[in-house]
């Protein structure tokens, strides 16, 4: 029963951290069109402002204001540099964006070192939950992600902004038209998206791996996920998540963890070609 | 066209002597770039020309290199298995993509995202399994020991061969992008759905496409494995594809040329940098974004820009219209029946029951207020929109269900409302287009000769149209006007017993509107061509038709002679009492 | 630049040919030894490339403050290798056939020695130093890194006798190292009394290792055999902590150096060995000499010592013992020269053995951030490697 109860919160840890870490994605390709793929390296200096804070013997929660004043200034710089320029032309974004990925990463790299930084636990140890020893910080993490997405969901489906973006991605010319200044729109939107992508840098880096590459893991798992979930709805992320993170853990257990990434892979081919807008289209 | 003809040639001509200028290492060096360059050529077919970007081209790189790998380690210099292996490594990977392109192709329209993850994902998922499969590939530390190709000494003469199969790859590259086929590419990037209004099947026309880039891949990854003497999952990866798009968009993405300069300079610059200069990478990032932003063509474009400064070689040949073709469908009676036919999207029932038949020839016209289904009428008769519940027969066969290109090849052309020509080609090329609807065999797609033919109605369309004459234009250059009789013109020239024409006469001016009034009388005469117009004018309306459809709400209100229309209560009533 | 000048000397076509089948060594006595260094600077290994550098530059600057390599002075000629083997290969040519060099020391992965070995055909000797899965055996190849049996073969007895592992779960990557590792392991699991209760193998693309920490609590496995690289050892490591496994299951890596457990973290390393011919926290005079050498060169900041950017600093040792016994860099010499040819290094006193280091090797135990040796095993073989 032990082995259930711990497969059930390791699924339900990886559908809820998986969705945090596409949502910036999300809402970058879901409302700009714009395929990110520096997407991984905005997680990346989220990571890397908690290794700021901790040298500075700062606590841990010190680097949510830093990961988001560094995501929203970089985020800021780029989308006035290059994304605006490329907002009609998809596959140049990929590129550009593609560059713009080394870039980052080469400069973290020039100021902190090729070498694994370890994040220390603000929250060691592990709790008993329903039977099982679990990591004390997977918990309040799991139910912080959950807090954080139903206070996203109603911010979105009420306030004035979230009804202006509803209107400039069904149609921008309109929303222009009666007066939503949709360049500022769309920037607010790419720097949100960013700063998204830092903030689970900044929840994720006490458990893994902190390194100038690791950016790359969640690109690929984020597209993943938007791929299968579809864009432009919260549910979407959040199915997106549960079934890319719940096959890739249930074949994992049962066969290999290369026959768990090679069944997401497979997954992904399959919806991209038949159901290429995702289980939860967009309305 | 000469000019940048002639560089191509000089570029190639040039490659040639690098051994002698510079030295065999350093041509042993460029010989790998121009491997990288041939699979960017692959890439610029399907990108530059075809409008869909493959992410995953190593994918068809690396089961080239597998391939031909294994064939020289086990051919033991027999030449019978060694053509077998290189054969294996052009054709498989070509039927593979030719498959994938296919079966996604149908589904998708247009060149979104979709298509390009999937490759993404399939390299991935070859990298995976070239590692994991150790017993056939040899794993992350490669299929090792592979000799060199026969008859070749790998750091000398190996390089003429690659430079062989570079122009041969050049050469075929060229010709398939002038000849209809590559015209036809160019036109599925610029408007797939229209090119299948003329019953072009632009799924097969992009799969072919995509055959040939994996099979050019395919043949390069045949010459890395004797070049490199071993074969790693790298070159199946995700890494090596993404490089070699972005030497392709560095280098010019559209031209011939561009994706092996790109491949070449940027391979030297990596060489040459890596290990002199800390931040290398950070520079070639730079390079690759700023090139991306500020010239979207890419280098060779440059160089292009620099050469057509130059005097042009020889002037430019007008294209002569000799070989006098017959359409296959020219007449026949046309029998067109509505039953029942239901459209719900979403919450919208936009037809409702709509039944209606239509069996003589001559000008029918469709009216209705907005919203009555008119443009929707046609969407579902030519496979736009399938409809909810009821059937449509044209001359007893169903239609519904049908793929686009299918139901225009069955004989039913459509100009859609707005006019839709393909505005990056010419006057001329546009017209081939029409021409070959439906009667360009697929052998034919890779001859010369269809630009040469002409039908005796084109001859009356250039009396009606002189514009038609000046076959150099581009179309994206006339005015809305001129495009909108283009439109026509082409819809014609199909010579389909069945013409849908959505409001021909809009954003024309009066004058114009009475050409074209003019134009759609006599043409139909000519044809005995069958012709549904929408249209809100009531003068076109009456002038052209002796048969009226009301519509409104998605269903028939009224049918007959326009007198009999305008008597009509229930029109009345719609129409507030009065014709516009 | 100065390369492209070099180049435009080699006359054509000709002269290349030439090049391929002159002996490197009929040069003057005061001609530098040339030493192509072939290390990562780029790529996933590019962390080892500072060490790698530093380690090589400190043994070149002894070599020739002691005299030089048959009383030549060694000139070192550095490239990135940390690129897939087509980019290996061109780096290598450059400096073979630009540079002219006289031998090769590398410092990279398997997939590149296969690249390498075919390139060189045994004209040129050729060095290759870091940990790998064994078998190599091409003529004027030496190999001076750990293979599996040398690091397993003592190690796992003693982590049965000492520390009671008997029921052992395998997990690596998903390629030849970790799979001829744990086969290796999986005989001297046998032999020691002990049994296989698991064998995983994970994509490079892992990041997430729940369901393989499930497996290992249901397996009730007392000792786990890493031989996951890099980025995935650090990701496996510090899930395996945070679950709270440290404390009731060992861990063995035979690829865990003082990098990546800085990237584990103090927290997550308890209960967890590694085994291996270099540890920068040794405690030998040599091994001292060797890690003060390099503090005074390269300061208190320098990148962290560890066994792979130590084995460049061995990999010139072994080169110069080798040419000194053959009294020549010619491979064919060397050759004949090279078995039983003895030298000695911070590792201890090593000896060539079918082209293979025989050696001493160390079991250490994370403390912290830091590896503390607790065992070393004697002048322990490479194993059978040339069939």
């Amino acid at each position: 029963m032990d082995l259930v109860a711990l497969q059930g919160l390791n699924f339900v840890y990886i559908s809820l951290t998986l969705a945090l870490v596409a949502l910036g994605l999300a809402v970058v390709f879901g409302l700009l069109g714009v395929m990110n793929m520096a997407h991984g390296e905005f997680v990346m200096l989220g990571a890397y402002s908690v290794l700021v804070v901790q040298n500075a013997g700062l606590p841990f929660l010190a680097a949510l204001p830093l990961a988001l004043a560094l995501c929203a200034a970089v985020g800021w710089l780029l989308e006035f540099l290059v994304i605006r320029h490329l907002y009609r032309r998809p596959f140049d974004t990929l590129l550009a964006t593609w560059g713009l990925a080394i870039l980052i990463r080469e400069i973290v790299e020039a100021s902190f070192g090729r070498d694994y930084k370890s994040i220390d636990q603000s929250l060691p140890g592990t709790v008993d939950m329903f039977g099982v020893d679990y990591p004390a910080y997977r918990i309040v993490l799991m139910a912080l992600i959950v807090v954080f997405f139903i206070g996203l969901l109603v911010w979105y489906s009420r306030s004035n902004t979230g009804a202006r973006i509803k209107a400039m991605v069904s149609n921008p010319a309109l929303a222009t038209a009666v007066g939503i200044n949709t360049a500022l729109l769309a920037r607010g939107a790419f720097i949100f998206g960013v700063c998204m992508a830092g903030l689970a840098g900044v929840a994720l880096s006490p458990l893994v791996r902190v390194e100038p590459y690791m950016g790359l893991d969640y690109l690929l798992s984020s597209f993943f996920i938007l791929v299968v979930g579809g864009l432009g709805s919260l549910a979407g992320l959040l199915v997106g998540s549960t079934v890319i993170g719940g096959s890739d853990a249930i074949v994992s257990a049962i066969t290999s963890k290369t026959g768990g990434y090679m069944t997401v892979l497979v997954i992904s081919i399959l919806f991209l070609w038949l159901r290429p807008n995702g289980i939860v289209a967009r309305d | 066209m000469a000019s940048s003809r002639a560089i191509n040639v000089l570029f190639l001509i040039g490659l040639l002597l690098v051994p002698f200028v510079w030295d065999s290492f350093v041509a042993y060096q460029l010989g790998l770039f121009l491997l990288y360059g041939m699979v960017g050529q692959g890439i610029g077919l399907c990108w530059g020309r075809a409008g869909f970007l493959p992410l995953g081209q190593a994918l068809f790189f690396g089961i080239g290199a597998y391939v031909f790998g294994a064939t020289l380690k086990s051919a033991d210099g027999s030449g019978i298995v060694l053509v077998a292996g290189l054969l294996a490594a052009v054709l498989a990977p070509a039927l593979f993509a030719f498959g994938v392109g296919l079966l996604v192709f149908i589904r998708q329209i247009g060149s979104g995202p979709y298509f390009s993850l999937i490759t993404l994902a399939l390299t991935m998922l070859g990298f995976q399994l070239a590692n994991s499969m150790d017993w056939l590939t040899g794993g992350f530390n490669g299929m090792t020991g592979i000799p060199a190709l026969p008859g070749t000494d790998t750091y000398e003469t190996l390089y003429y061969v690659i430079w062989a199969a570079l122009v041969l790859v050049s050469g075929l590259l060229a010709y398939v992008g002038t000849a209809p086929f590559g015209q036809l590419l160019g036109a599925t990037a610029q408007n797939e759905e229209r090119l299948q209004y003329f019953g072009f099947n632009t799924a097969l026309l992009k799969a072919i496409a995509f055959a040939i880039s994996a099979a050019v891949a395919g043949l390069a990854g045949a010459l890395f494995a004797p070049h490199q003497g071993i074969v790693t999952p790298q070159a199946v990866g995700f890494l090596l594809s993404a490089e070699i798009v972005v030497w392709t968009a560095v280098g010019g993405r559209a031209s011939l040329i561009g994706p092996v300069l790109g491949a070449i300079l940027i391979g030297f610059m990596a060489s040459e940098l890596r290990d002199s200069f800390q931040y290398w990478e950070v520079l070639i990032a730079l390079i690759f974004v700023i090139v991306v932003i500020r010239f979207p063509g890419g280098l060779w474009s440059l160089v292009e820009g620099l050469a057509r400064r130059a005097p042009s070689l020889g002037a430019k040949r007008a294209r002569e219209r000799d070989i006098g073709i017959e359409k296959s469908r020219t007449d026949g009676p046309v029998d067109l029946v509505f039953e029942d036919v239901e459209l719900v999207l979403g919450p919208v029932r936009i037809l409702d029951k709509l039944s209606f038949r239509i069996e003589t020839p001559g000008v029918h016209s469709i009216i209705g207020p907005n919203g009555a289904g008119k443009t929707s009428a046609f969407n579902v008769l030519t496979g736009r929109l399938k409809p909810t519940a009821g059937r449509i027969r044209y001359n007893g066969s169903s239609v519904g269900g049908l793929s686009r290109h299918r139901i225009a090849r069955m004989g039913i052309a459509r100009k859609l409302q707005i006019p839709s020509v393909f505005p990056d080609l010419s006057v001329g090329r546009n017209v081939d287009i029409a021409l070959w609807a439906g009667d360009l065999t697929h052998s034919q797609m890779f001859t010369l000769r269809p630009f040469r033919w002409t039908t005796p109605l084109l001859g009356e369309m250039q009396g009606i149209f002189p514009f038609l004459g000046e076959a150099d234009h581009s179309a994206g250059s006339l005015s809305l006007g001129q495009r909108q009789m283009l439109d026509f013109a082409m819809t014609c020239l199909t010579q389909s017993p069945l013409l849908l024409l959505d409001e021909p006469c809009a954003a024309l001016s009066s004058s114009e509107t009475g050409e074209m009034i003019d134009a759609i009388e006599k043409i139909v005469a000519l044809t005995g061509s069958t012709a549904i117009i929408i249209e809100h004018d009531m003068q076109v309306v009456e002038r052209l038709s002796d048969h009226v459809l009301v519509l409104n709400q998605g269903a028939l209100l009224a049918n007959g002679a326009m007198e009999e229309i305008r008597a009509d209560p229930a029109v009345r009533a719609v129409y507030g009492g009065g014709s516009k | 630049m100065k390369r492209r000048t070099l180049l435009r000397t080699l006359a054509g076509a000709a002269a290349f040919a030439a090049a391929l089948t002159v002996s490197a060594t009929s040069g003057l006595a005061d001609d530098p030894v040339k030493v192509g260094i072939l290390i990562p600077q780029s790529g996933p290994a590019g962390l080892f490339g500072p060490s790698s550098q530093n380690s090589a530059e400190l043994a070149v600057a002894e070599i020739n403050g002691d005299g030089g390599i048959l009383g030549r002075m060694v000139e070192p000629f550095y490239a990135d290798v940390g690129g897939p083997p087509s980019d290996a290969i061109q780096a290598a040519l450059k400096l073979w056939k630009g540079e002219k060099v006289d031998a090769f020391i590398g410092m990279h992965d398997s997939a590149v020695r296969g690249a390498l070995v075919n390139l060189f055909k045994g004209q040129v000797p050729y060095i290759y130093t870091p940990v790998y899965e064994g078998g190599e055996c091409a003529d004027g190849v030496y190999v001076l890194g750990e293979t599996p049996s040398q690091q397993l073969e003592p190690v796992i007895p003693w982590l049965a006798e000492n520390k009671g592992a008997s029921k052992w779960y395998l997990i690596g990557n998903d390629y030849n190292w970790p799979r001829d590792t744990n086969t290796a392991a999986k005989a001297y699991i046998e032999a020691s009394g002990g049994t296989v209760v698991g064998e995983e193998y994970l994509p490079f693309t892992a990041d997430n290792f729940d369901s393989n920490l499930a497996k290992i609590k249901e397996s009730g496995a007392d000792a786990v055999l890493i031989t996951l690289v890099g980025g995935a050892s650090v990701g496996f490591n510090r899930a395996f902590g945070s679950f709270g496994l440290s404390d009731d299951v060992i861990r063995i890596g035979t690829l865990i150096e003082e990098n990546t457990l800085a990237g584990i973290g103090a927290e997550n390393s308890k209960n967890l060995y590694s085994s291996a011919g270099y540890f920068a926290n040794i405690d030998t005079e040599p091994a001292k000499a060797f890690a003060d050498a390099y503090k005074a060169k390269f300061g208190d900041d320098a990148p962290v010592l560890n066994s792979l950017g130590e084995s460049v600093y061995d990999g010139l040792l072994l080169l110069k013992a080798i040419a000194e016994k053959a009294g020549s860099l010619d491979v064919a010499a060397m050759e004949n020269a090279a078995e039983g040819v003895g030298y000695s290094g911070p590792r201890g006193d090593a000896t060539l053995e079918q082209r293979h280091t025989t050696k001493d090797i160390y079991l250490a135990e994370a403390n912290g951030v830091d590896f503390a040796v607790v065992e070393t095993f004697g002048s322990v073989g490479a194993g059978d490697n040339c069939q």
